[in-house]
């Protein structure tokens, strides 16, 4: 097979991951993030071309990929924010944030903006409940707190294109 | 370029202590490297260890300890590894990082900032239980925690505290980091196991339990971040750690305080404290306090801040954590995100749960528009009686305790709303 998806760098992080555990299935979860990381989501080809070389069934993958939250098929944002709606945060005004976020994104809770540019999940607890309100703009934290108005709000998102 | 500097920035969230044990080293936001941590004494509990102590002996070290689980059940971990040795080797030892409970972000304080607390840790209980490979299962959310375990690991290879003949002795240890991808029920030991062998994280029926049955089949120890990073502690202290905190209940504790208080964070105490003193601990209420919510698991009244923050029968318990509302904040606006929550999260293998945690919703949802009925509550607690019994684990057992103890404790608050009347005024 032909690879077109897994190149060869990914397949050597994937080899490497291979040798450390006990079971090949055991590289699937860290192979997905690996190709979710590179492509910002997880191509069906992609999939196919683990499977083959896992040597793990179809199916499987399919099923891990469908069962775990950060997972995704669909093609994703430019920018992923994820804004926690669980109780602290809420008790901080989630709601709020989430208007203004909504607001100045143009995109809407579980959904894209138009432009392609910005995606808002609503998630459960991230751990960070001492600062919240608290969101992630991919990799990056914030404390929710801090921001007063949508001024505070439009530095934070400038940083991104 | 190296893991450290790809690592993102790490969210400023406040520490305290007045014992400095657990975070001795993680007052403030940064990482410590091994350097530091020997430095300032880490590593030499390991040391001890090997040179001084047999398996057995650290076995009973903890059980005099008396130290309970930090994940939440609080089950003493003396005797969960008593059990693991009476079955044969190949045994493992996992951590559970997957610290998902709502209000909960302790363990992450322990892994962002002293990575190596929890990695000392990890070898000296691998060396105590027979365990030749670890894995730290850390969720998906907390990448930097991810990068920084990663390149804690290698800094510990190079020094010879991983690996082969670990200080020269015939002991070996490999650990390994995995990472989640976002499903609460991956905290739950067995869906753990399932999620870590590269399945979807579905528990498994119990008895077996992993001391018996676990990682592929082998005797399996799983233990919280912060259960293990007390190890290194009770090495350290011995007889003396029965001298922190109050008889059975011994040892350090994490509270991760959040909400309505006005120094939300991590506070480390011993657990004669009330909760009502560590509100206090935490700058005090913002406002007038009139509940606190555990996590997901239980509602406190304000008439019950005195109780103790320890395992007995009438103390706090759990993970510590303590999400405080005022009298601005409206019960059942809160157990609506707790009923979602357990909705969202059932991993829809048992159908009471599946279900009944929808149900929940649905009903509280009626609560918060003015539309329930008396005999709403009545179903409520249908619910709160089978959810628990029709589930095989504790997410199951557990989905209906905040909004039990809310009935019991807020009976006030649900009888207004029938009314068409929210007392906090966040309703309607
Ligand atoms: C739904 C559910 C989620 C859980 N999440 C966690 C978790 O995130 N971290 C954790 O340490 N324990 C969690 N637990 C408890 C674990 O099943 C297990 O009891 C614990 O890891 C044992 O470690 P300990 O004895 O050191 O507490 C969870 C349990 C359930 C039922
Ligand atoms: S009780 Fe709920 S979460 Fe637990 S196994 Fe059953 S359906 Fe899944
Ligand atoms: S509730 Fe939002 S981070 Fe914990």
């Amino acid at each position: 097979m032909e690879y077109r998806f897994l190149t060869e760098e990914l397949q050597k992080k994937i080899k490497s991951i291979q040798n450390r555990y006990l079971a090949k299935e055991q590289a699937i979860i860290p192979s997905l993030h690996l190709i979710q990381e590179t492509y910002r989501d997880i191509p069906k080809e992609a999939v196919e071309e683990l499977s083959h070389f896992l040597q793990v069934p179809l199916a499987d993958i399919e099923g891990i990929v469908s069962f775990y939250d950060m997972f995704r098929f669909k093609k994703n944002a430019k920018n992923h924010i994820r804004l926690c709606r669980n109780l602290p945060c809420h008790l901080g005004g989630s709601r709020k944030l989430l208007k203004m976020l909504e607001k100045l994104t143009g995109a809407k809770a579980q959904g894209h903006s138009q432009d392609g540019k910005w995606y808002i999940e609503l998630v459960e607890c991230i751990g960070s409940c001492a600062i919240a309100p608290s969101f992630l703009i991919n990799y990056d934290l914030y404390d929710g707190s801090k921001i007063k108005n949508e001024e505070d709000l439009k530095k934070i998102l400038e940083k991104y294109d | 370029m190296s893991i450290r500097d790809k690592i993102p920035h790490l969210p400023e969230i406040y520490v305290d202590s007045n014992i400095n044990l657990l975070l001795k080293r993680a007052k403030e936001n940064r990482t410590v490297d091994i350097e530091e941590y020997e430095t300032t004494g880490g590593y030499s509990a390991l040391r001890k260890a090997l040179e001084r102590f047999s398996p057995d002996d650290i076995i009973t070290l903890v059980e005099e300890s008396t130290l309970r689980g930090r994940g939440g059940a609080g089950f003493p971990t003396g005797k969960k590894w008593r059990f693991v040795v009476a079955n044969p080797k190949p045994r493992y030892l996992i951590c559970n990082a997957d610290e998902s409970e709502p209000g909960t972000f302790k363990d992450r304080i322990i892994i962002e900032r002293d990575p190596h607390l929890l990695i000392e840790g990890m070898i000296i209980s691998a060396y105590a239980i027979g365990a030749e490979k670890g894995f730290i299962y850390i969720r998906g959310e907390y990448p930097a925690g991810y990068m920084i375990l990663e390149n804690a690991i290698e800094e510990a290879y190079k020094k010879g505290y991983l690996g082969k003949n670990i200080l020269g002795s015939d002991f070996s240890f490999d650990l390994y980091v995995y990472r989640g991808a976002g499903a609460y029920i991956c905290g739950e030991e067995t869906a753990l196991i399932e999620s870590l062998e590269g399945k979807r994280g579905h528990p498994r029926l119990k008895p077996p339990y992993p001391p018996q049955y676990g990682l592929f089949g082998r005797p399996t120890v799983v233990n919280n971040v912060e259960t293990l990073s007390n190890i290194p502690i009770i090495v350290t202290y011995e007889q003396y750690f029965m001298h922190i905190g109050p008889p059975g209940y011994y040892g350090p504790k994490l509270f991760p305080v959040s909400g309505k208080v006005r120094r939300p964070g991590v506070y480390e105490s011993t657990m004669d404290i009330t909760l009502e003193e560590l509100i206090d601990m935490a700058g005090g209420a913002i406002g007038t306090p009139k509940a606190v919510f555990s996590g997901a698991l239980g509602v406190y009244h304000h008439s019950e801040f005195n109780i103790p923050m320890d395992y007995s029968p009438r103390g706090f318990g759990g993970t510590g954590t303590t999400i405080v509302l005022n009298e601005e904040d409206c019960i059942i606006d809160s157990l609506i995100v707790i009923a979602n929550f357990f909705h969202h999260e059932s991993c829809g293998k048992c159908t009471p749960c599946r279900i009944g945690t929808y149900e929940q919703y649905n009903i509280i949802k009626k609560f918060q528009e003015g539309t329930a009925t008396e005999e709403d509550i009545k179903l409520l607690q249908h619910l709160g009686k089978n959810i628990p019994i029709g589930s095989i684990c504790g997410l199951g057992y557990s989905a209906p305790n905040a909004i039990m103890d809310a009935l019991r404790k807020f009976r006030d608050e649900f009888e207004a709303h029938i009314k068409g009347e929210c007392p906090a005024g966040v309703c309607f």
